[in-house]
């Protein structure tokens, strides 16, 4: 099954874009000027919305043929990529953002060709599934776990290294007891938010550098 | 690959000298003419690549510039916008890159980097401290003589020196220098470990051009150079970074932890790094040093950690573990190829030996310097993505245990097993042991195009 990978769902989508010359600014630009304001962290739509992993959004001017001998040859259309690493059924993650984020979701596709919103659920589905084709790589960064398993064991992680660190060579007998309190209060804690866990980064990256 | 024209290349870039005592002038050009003739005089100094069969100079003598040095010798503006980006910043411009930031970042850094008045480093090495003062005599001299340039400053580096002979320990107490990459051209004996790995497990030299200009990479491409091609070729790029170290911060905190390891202080010590003090690496020796290897070129750089994948023997944030990863990620090494440097340098600042005090404001440290045909590629990778950040060792934010700029915040888990001996420890609140105290990227050229930069001859038409 190419969209599955495991348990991670693998979604590709191509969305036509509107190609309307009386537009201003045209409606790829348009895309991009929301796409580059759109939250990261906790406020990105992708972390409203329950189960993505990764998500990308590209809007895709033309594609250029890399090879011998030289061809020229161009895309008929632009094309808005949506591609996510995403937990469950593709109709229920589909669902979930069609319920979360609706506001986003109709401020980027309604630039595109056919779009119905996401006020109507299925037809927004039904949409989606039309634009879809076959994922077959994946981030690899993703491992065969739920989003809020994930977000789980980043948790564990931290405070377990947090306290090992607290507690190295504690008297065996207050050590018991600190431990269970730890367990106690792990168990009790809730799940991290989406896009709560990665510690601010000084570090510029990106360009050349990657 | 046939041989290279050793006659052509600096020894500096072929060849680490060995040699025990260095001084580095840091020069400012005043005025093109008379610096172009300070370049031409030099050139009959200029240490070449060629083999000294008559056993080794009593000093050496290399010399390469910063963006702004060549702009100043007034090199053609075709020509100084040819050089890749990163050069053309220098290092203070990249700071957010490369993670020098905080404790590291600019304003801190000596008062000779935080201006950008430095135009070319000319490095003086030498076999005994007369022989460094009687080159360098003769270097003032010409400086003098010229007019060519003025000596900002010059920092003076050493090999340690314990029971009266130069070692190759550095002020932490651990065994430096091992392991340099072989290239394919580089007439050197070569050592098993210490250039890529094959799939069948033996090693073999890097491609050429993954430290000169001028030659295929690792990709089989050539690395971005300035034009003209003449100008670049047999020439590389050079990192120059000032590393101070805060030796009474490292002693305290490993006394602080060792005393809480069950492994004991120096099998901690050697966790840190992936070696012992005496340099035998953890992977071949995991519970003791072992003088037998650490001295033998055909073991010291020879392992890999593909038997080691949780990190049991050799830590997988250990300091060499993460700088160089050798097949630690999988595909026979492959991944890490394209990410090798040449390091030179030394020790600068007076030695304390274990249990003499120290403190962490005494001026100490080591002058780093990495040779390299791409920066951005090479050097900057390494810097920003194995020293700073851990996500390909699958460390999520933990920085390098020993060169990380931690800020107090930093943690490195040493892993183990269920024996006494080799317990699994977490290290946090982690300080910056290593502080940066300036530096710059610096071209490093051939004999040809020293001349042509005394003789204005740059065209890059």
């Amino acid at each position: 099954m190419p969209n599955k990978n495991g348990t991670v769902y693998g979604l590709t989508i191509l969305s036509p874009i509107i190609d309307d010359e009386q537009a201003t600014p045209s409606h790829d630009l348009q895309i991009r000027k929301y796409l580059a304001t759109l939250p990261t962290g906790e406020q990105s739509p992708f972390a409203l919305a329950p189960g993505t992993h990764l998500a990308r959004l590209v809007v895709m001017d033309d594609v250029i043929y890399v090879g011998m001998p030289a061809c020229e040859e161009h895309l008929k259309s632009k094309y808005l990529v949506f591609e996510s690493n995403c937990d469950g059924e593709l109709d229920n993650y589909l669902a979930g953002l069609a319920a979360s984020v609706p506001e986003h979701l109709d401020a980027i596709w309604s630039h595109c060709v056919g779009y119905p919103g996401a006020a109507n659920q299925q037809a927004f589905i039904d949409y989606m599934k039309a634009c879809q084709l076959e994922t077959t790589f994946y981030f690899a960064a993703v491992n065969d776990k739920s989003v809020p398993e994930t977000l789980r064991a980043l948790q564990t992680q931290h405070a377990v290294a947090d306290f090992i660190a607290d507690h190295q060579g504690m008297e065996p007998a207050r050590l018991q007891t600190e431990f269970a309190r730890f367990v106690a209060e792990l168990k009790s804690a809730p799940v991290p938010r989406p896009g709560s866990m990665g510690q601010p980064r000084s570090i510029k990256t990106g360009g050349r550098n990657e | 690959m046939s041989k290279l024209n050793e006659t052509d290349i600096q020894g500096f870039v072929l060849r680490g000298y060995n040699l025990p005592v260095a001084r580095y002038f840091f020069l400012h050009f005043e005025d093109a003419a008379r610096a172009r003739m300070l370049i031409g005089r030099l050139l009959h100094h200029v240490t070449t690549g060629q083999l000294w069969d008559g056993g080794k100079p009593e000093s050496t003598v290399n010399i390469a510039f910063t963006q702004q040095g060549l702009a100043a010798l007034e090199l053609p503006d075709a020509t100084l916008l040819s050089f890749p980006v990163e050069f053309q910043q220098g290092m203070k411009k990249r700071a957010g890159i490369l993670g020098d930031t905080g404790l590291n970042s600019p304003e801190r850094w000596d008062e000779l980097w935080r201006d950008d008045r430095v135009h070319a480093w000319l490095g003086i090495n030498a076999q005994s401290p007369a022989a460094l003062d009687h080159r360098c005599a003769a270097m003032v001299e010409l400086l003098e003589e010229t007019g060519g340039a003025v000596a900002l400053a010059a920092q003076e580096a050493a090999a340690v020196v314990i029971d009266g002979k130069p070692t190759t320990r550095e002020h932490f107490g651990f065994t430096d220098g091992f392991g340099n990459p072989d290239y394919l051209g580089v007439g050197r004996s070569s050592q098993p470990g210490q250039g890529k790995l094959l799939p069948n497990g033996s090693w073999a030299p890097l491609a050429t051009g993954e430290l000169l200009l001028g030659y295929a990479d690792e990709a089989g491409e050539l690395p971005v150079a300035p034009m003209p091609h003449i100008l670049a070729s047999n020439g590389t790029f050079m990192v120059y970074r000032k590393l101070h170290q805060n030796l009474a911060t490292f002693r305290a905190y490993l006394d602080e932890h060792a005393a809480l390891y069950g492994g004991g202080k120096e099998k901690l010590a050697a966790k840190f790094i992936g070696r012992w003090r005496d340099g035998t690496p953890l992977e071949l020796s995991p519970d003791n040093p072992d003088s037998s290897i650490a001295q033998d070129p055909n073991r010291s750089t020879n392992f890999t950690y593909g038997a080691d994948p949780e990190g049991m023997r050799c830590p997988i944030g250990a300091h060499v573990r993460r700088v160089h990863p050798r097949d630690a990620f999988g595909f026979n090494g492959k991944l890490i190829d394209r990410r090798r440097i040449t390091r030179r340098g030394l020790p600068y600042g007076p030695f304390a030996a274990e249990g003499e005090p120290a403190s962490d404001t005494e001026e100490r440290g080591v002058i780093f310097m990495a040779l390299n045909a791409s920066i951005s590629r090479q050097f900057e990778f390494v810097q920003q993505q194995w020293i700073e950040y851990g996500n390909d060792p699958h460390l999520g934010n933990d920085k390098d245990m020993l060169m990380g700029n931690h800020g107090g915040r930093g943690k490195f888990v040493v892993q183990g097993d269920a024996s006494a001996a080799n317990p699994p420890f977490i290290c946090s609140k982690l300080p910056n042991f290593v502080e940066l105290r300036g530096g710059d990227y610096f071209f490093l050229p051939s004999i040809t195009a020293l001349g042509m930069l005394a003789m204005g001859l740059v065209d890059p038409r």
